[in-house]
Parts: C-alpha cells; sequence; structure tokens
C-alpha cells in the first residue's frame, strides 16, 4: 500500500475513532492515572544519577554489592549490567557494549500512579519507594515500568525495587553500587545542589547525556554518558541466551545461540 | 553504520500477573455480558427474552461470584485486600475497579435474589433439605415487587459498564506495554465477552436440556452483532495505528515477525475468529429451515468460548512474554502449581461447582421478572419431551 493511501486510510479511521473515544480518554487522563503528591524525604534535594558508560568495564561488582546490601533473591535484581556484542558489518569489527540498568527514579514514574493502595510513592526528594507492609503484591507496578526495574520479591510477596539506597544514603553512605564501582561510572547526588559532582558534570555534559526511552515520556533521572543511541530504545538485538528444555518443557539450563 | 548486536548477558524477567488475571477478566467479561442478555426480560419485561433471561442469569451470578476469587489469587499478599478499602484513592484504575466490583457483585446477588424468589417461595413446602434452603434463602412469603427488579437491574446495569470501562482502562493506560496501550483494548474486551457470553448460552441451552430454539437464535443474532463490532474494532486498530512507529499495532507486527509463536497465535485467532463468523451466518440462515441443526449450534458455542478465553490469555500472558528493555521473547512454561495449570483448572472447577449448587438448590429455570410463587409457570421445553423433574442426560 502506498503511503499516500496509507496515511488517508489511517486519518479516516482517527477520525471515527475520536469521535467515539473522546470523552474515554479524556476522563482517563483527568485525575484517574495522574501524579499523586509526593511525601517524606528531603524536599530540599532531588537525587539522580548519572552513568559514564566510558569507564564501567562491565564487572558486576554493582550487580553483586546491590544483592548482598539489599538482600534480593535469587535471579531477580535491582539494578544488572547488561553486555552486548556487536559488529560493524562492513569491517566485521567486533565491540562489546555496556548498559547498567537500575530504576530511574523518573520525574513521571508510571509505576506510582497505578498502586491501588499507595505503597509505592514518590518521595520528595525524587526517590520512587515501596512500602513493603502496604503492598498488597498486585504487581501493577512492575507491568508499568517499562524498565523492568521492578519485581515481585519471592520472600517477601511484595514488589521491590532499587531505592538508590536511601538507608544509606541518609547515614551520609554512598549507594552499594556507586561504592563499589571499580571504574567510578556511577555518580549519585543531590543534583538541586549546583555544586554538586552531578550537577556540574550534568552541565558540562548537557546534550551528550541520554536516558532510556524518553519517548515513554517518564522523564528518567539517570543519565548516561557515552551512551550509544541504538541502545536508548529497547535493544535491537538477538538474544545470545537460550533456555533449555526438557521434555516437560521444565527449564534445565542455559546455552549460547549457536553452539 | 550497519551493525548487529548480540545480547550476552540480561537477566529473564518472568510474568507478574498469573493465569489467574485471564481467569478473572474472562469470568467478569461472561458476567456482565450475561447480566445484558438478561436484562430485556428480567429488567425490561420482554416475555420472548425470558428462556435465554434464566439461563444468562445462572451464569451471571456464577460468573460474578467466582470471578473475584480468581482476582483475590493474583495477589501476591491476598490477605491484605482490605488495604484496597483502607488506603483507597483515584489516581489508580486498579482502585477504581475495587469500589465498582463489590456494588457490582451486591447489585447482581440483589437481581438475581429478586428473580428466583417467587419460585424459591413456591418450593417452601419442598420436603427436606430443599424446602429449608428455599424458607431459608426465600426471606419470607411478600410479594417481589417488579419495579424494585427494574430499579435494582438498572443499577446493576451502571454498574456493569462501570466493570468494562475498569477492567479495559487498567491495561490499555499501560505505556509500557506498547501491545496493551490503545484505546480499542476497553471496546474488544467487552466484543469479545459477548461474543464469549452468547457462546456460552448456546452451550448452557444444551447441557441443560432446555434446548430452545428461541435462545438459539437470539444468541446467534447476537453472535453475529458481536463478531462484527469485534471485526471493526481490530479494523480500526489496524487502520488507525498503522502509521504510527511506536504504537500498539507496530508492536504487533514487530512481535508477528520475529516469533513463531506470535505467529502461530495470530494465524490460529484469525482461522478461529472466520469459522466462528462464517458458522454463526451458517446457523442463523439455516436453522429455520432446517430444526435439526438447532442440536449442533453448541459446537459454536464452543468455538466461541475458546476465542473469549484465548483472546485474554494472549493479551494478559503472551504480551508479558515480550521483553521490552532487552532484546527477544522470554519463555514462560505455564507452571503446575497454583500460579499456573492449578489456577486455571480451580479456577474453573470452583465455577462449575457454583453452577451446579445453584441448579441444585434454587429453581432457576422459573426465574422471573418479580411477583408470587402462584406467578410461577414452570418453563416448558419446547423442543425436549422431558417434563416434571428435570434431566441432565
Amino acid at each position: 500500500m502506498d503511503l499516500m493511501r496509507r496515511s488517508l486510510l489511517g486519518q479516516l479511521a482517527r477520525l471515527s475513532a475520536g469521535v467515539a473515544l473522546v470523552p474515554l480518554s479524556s476522563i482517563a487522563t483527568a485525575g484517574i492515572n495522574a501524579q499523586p503528591a509526593r511525601r517524606e524525604g528531603d524536599p530540599t534535594k532531588r537525587y539522580g544519577m548519572l552513568i559514564d558508560l566510558r569507564q564501567c568495564i562491565g564487572c558486576q561488582a554493582c550487580t553483586v554489592s546491590c544483592h548482598i546490601e539489599n538482600a534480593a533473591p535469587m535471579g531477580k535484581f535491582r539494578t544488572t549490567v547488561s553486555q552486548y556484542e556487536v559488529e560493524d558489518q562492513a569491517s566485521g569489527a567486533l565491540a562489546t557494549f555496556m548498559l547498567p540498568r537500575l530504576c530511574n527514579h523518573c520525574e513521571n514514574p508510571p509505576c506510582v500512579p497505578v498502586c491501588p493502595v499507595e505503597a509505592t510513592f514518590q518521595r520528595q526528594d525524587g526517590i520512587v519507594v515501596v512500602d513493603s507492609d502496604r503492598c498488597v503484591g498486585c504487581a501493577y507496578c512492575v507491568n508499568a515500568c517499562p524498565y523492568d526495574a521492578r519485581f515481585i520479591n519471592d520472600k517477601t510477596q511484595t514488589a521491590d525495587k532499587c531505592t538508590f539506597c536511601a538507608h544509606r544514603l541518609e547515614a551520609g553512605l554512598l549507594p552499594a553500587c556507586v561504592e563499589s564501582c571499580v571504574g567510578g561510572a556511577r555518580i549519585i547526588g543531590d543534583m538541586r545542589d549546583p555544586n554538586s559532582q552531578i550537577s556540574q558534570m550534568i552541565a558540562e555534559y548537557g546534550e551528550q547525556l541520554m536516558v532510556l526511552q524518553p519517548e515513554k515520556n517518564t522523564v528518567p533521572q539517570v543519565f548516561y554518558l557515552g551512551m550509544d543511541e541504538r541502545f536508548v530504545t529497547r535493544p535491537v538485538a538477538e538474544a545470545a541466551l537460550l533456555e533449555v528444555l526438557d521434555d516437560q518443557g521444565k527449564e534445565m539450563g542455559y546455552e549460547f545461540r549457536g553452539h | 553504520m550497519n551493525s548487529v548486536a548480540i545480547e550476552l548477558l540480561a537477566p529473564r524477567y518472568p510474568i507478574a500477573w498469573y493465569p489467574w488475571a485471564v481467569q478473572y477478566f474472562f469470568l467478569i467479561a461472561l458476567s456482565y455480558a450475561t447480566l445484558w442478555l438478561a436484562a430485556p426480560a428480567l429488567i425490561f419485561g420482554k416475555k420472548d427474552w425470558l428462556p435465554t433471561a434464566r439461563l444468562a442469569l445462572l451464569a451471571c451470578l456464577s460468573a460474578t461470584l467466582v470471578a473475584p476469587v480468581a482476582l483475590l489469587a493474583d495477589l501476591h499478599q491476598p490477605l491484605r485486600f482490605w488495604h484496597f478499602y483502607a488506603y483507597a484513592n483515584t489516581h489508580s484504575w486498579m482502585s477504581v475497579g475495587s469500589v465498582i466490583l463489590p456494588l457490582y457483585l451486591f447489585s447482581v446477588m440483589g437481581l438475581t435474589w429478586m428473580a428466583w424468589r417467587p419460585a424459591l417461595q413456591a418450593n417452601r413446602q419442598a420436603p427436606g433439605f430443599l424446602g429449608f434452603v428455599s424458607r431459608w434463602i426465600s426471606l419470607g412469603t411478600s410479594p417481589t415487587p417488579k419495579i424494585l427488579m427494574v430499579v435494582v437491574g438498572v443499577i446493576a446495569l451502571v454498574f456493569s459498564t462501570g466493570i468494562m470501562l475498569y477492567t479495559g482502562a487498567e491495561v490499555a493506560i499501560v505505556k509500557a506495554r506498547p501491545l496493551w496501550n490503545t484505546h480499542w483494548l476497553p471496546p474488544m474486551f467487552v466484543a469479545t465477552g459477548f461474543i464469549t457470553a452468547a457462546g456460552l448460552m448456546l452451550l448452557l441451552n444444551r447441557v441443560t436440556q432446555m434446548k430452545n430454539s428461541a435462545v438459539n437464535s437470539q444468541m446467534l443474532k447476537v453472535m453475529l452483532v458481536a463478531t462484527l463490532a469485534a471485526a471493526a474494532i481490530a479494523a480500526a486498530w489496524v487502520l488507525g495505528g498503522i502509521n504510527d512507529p511506536q504504537g500498539s499495532v507496530a508492536a504487533a507486527i514487530e512481535s508477528i515477525r520475529f516469533s513463531d509463536s506470535w505467529r502461530a497465535t495470530a494465524l490460529w485467532g484469525s482461522i478461529t475468529a472466520v469459522v466462528l463468523f462464517v458458522g454463526t451466518l451458517y446457523m442463523l440462515f439455516n436453522t429455520s429451515k432446517r430444526p435439526a441443526l438447532h442440536s449442533w449450534v453448541w459446537l459454536l458455542g464452543l468455538v466461541a468460548i475458546h476465542l473469549g478465553w484465548m483472546f485474554r490469555w494472549v493479551v494478559l500472558m503472551d504480551v508479558q512474554h515480550v521483553a521490552r528493555n532487552s532484546a527477544g521473547f522470554h519463555h514462560y512454561g505455564i507452571p503446575a502449581g497454583s500460579s499456573g495449570l492449578l489456577g486455571i483448572v480451580g479456577t474453573f472447577g470452583l465455577w462449575l461447582a457454583v453452577m451446579l449448587l445453584i441448579d441444585l438448590f434454587v429453581p432457576w429455570r422459573d426465574a422471573q421478572q418479580g411477583g408470587v410463587a402462584t406467578d410461577i409457570q414452570p418453563a416448558t421445553n419446547i423442543d425436549s419431551a422431558a417434563k416434571g423433574a428435570t434431566s441432565h442426560g
């Protein structure tokens, strides 16, 4: 179908759809699904993280130290480093790309308004946390986060996620992942303080910084320096790890594609 | 600069909503759709819809009672369900739903009680346990005013639209899953809900030995309208989204391009829909000429139920397998335990048990729009010769 015809059909459909659904969508956008008021935390601060990918060697020290600090169950991660092998098709040259992932503590977090009991909320310092005593484990927030930053903790049966190690920040310590990063790739700080390292780096690198999936309008507050824009949205990559299943479809282990 | 990338290392992300969610969405859709099928006779007094309404009310009450059980089971902390009311808020569709659902449940229970009450009253003198249950549930011998049924029925219908709206919106607002994030999902849930309900009625008409040909032809008409509506919604979804590189249509095309199982699902779904539509048309135009066909329409009912359940499975389970932040598709083998097969089978078992209990103790075949015990005219089986005690052969 040529583009003109396609766009005409699209317009027609949108027109008819629009007429029927205008009242519905306006209800959905007004009030329901709006961000609730922030509570707790220091209103004079706004924490954020800058990850200097030029310094990341993919050693997973952050993954391990976070896992120990926050006692996440096996196989679930508050932070981890995805690793990609990138091949230039013309020259055949290979490169490895590291992408540390964690909660983006978004300015417009999609996980917060969906919570039916306000168990997950954003503090005034921007950190998104979960009150695990209140959480009913409906997992709506897990589905609402486009970054796979949330999971259901098998031990507590409630939603779990990165908190920027708020308990450590309050004690004047750095988050476990920042503390353990061998390359100093992770920089955390108060973005309201113009003298903090993160504020200075944001001012210095400005346009070069990228965030993940900006088109989702979540306004992430984890900034990547030295990012390849092909990895900003869902990476166009082939998954190398394959699960090996037995006759009953139960998982036996992993193998690499092509082996 | 052309390059190819291989994802060497990324965690696996399991699904967060389990098959319980499919069961809830399936049963609650059956619930609101069958309520609307019972409405013409039991709320608006259209006598020729009474046999349909009697079957529909049985399906409606049983589905309405079992659906919240499945919903509760999908919570990882089911005993904390009271938090929904202690910390209710207006910014979450799920919270809005938690308010609408009990109101809907009670209005359906009220309507059903009133529709069955005259028949229960007629059973008050029955010997043994049946009489005891009838006396106990019917609460006295006073007449059941029609006007009260109209009021409660209209309230139930209003809440049912709330259920349609919230169950659809709850899923459709999730931007993180592009396949869900479309305005066309809520109406599609409703259209497939009516397809499933009409199918269930065709099946129940057969297995309860009602074998009423008026029910069949009414349900075939409902099925035709619902399948046409579903086709129109699907067409509008495709046409409206075909130019949007980020939308749910693009995500669907991508899934079909890169995954064998999605290709198979799309093909199977399309074939089932075509078979259902052609079958409905055929039965609709031929049952009047060849009444023997009436004994086969229940097969069409099975196809419809399969379509409605599969749509919910694909939307709620399969979509969760599409990786959104890493490469490829996640594998999900349905576990045997309560978050998998046992949950699916258990919900259906509970539903069947509820229907059988109702069938055992309640003369649902004599449901009517209020009145007193002496108004009861035993249900007549048009096609079957069975009289008196109902047979289940």
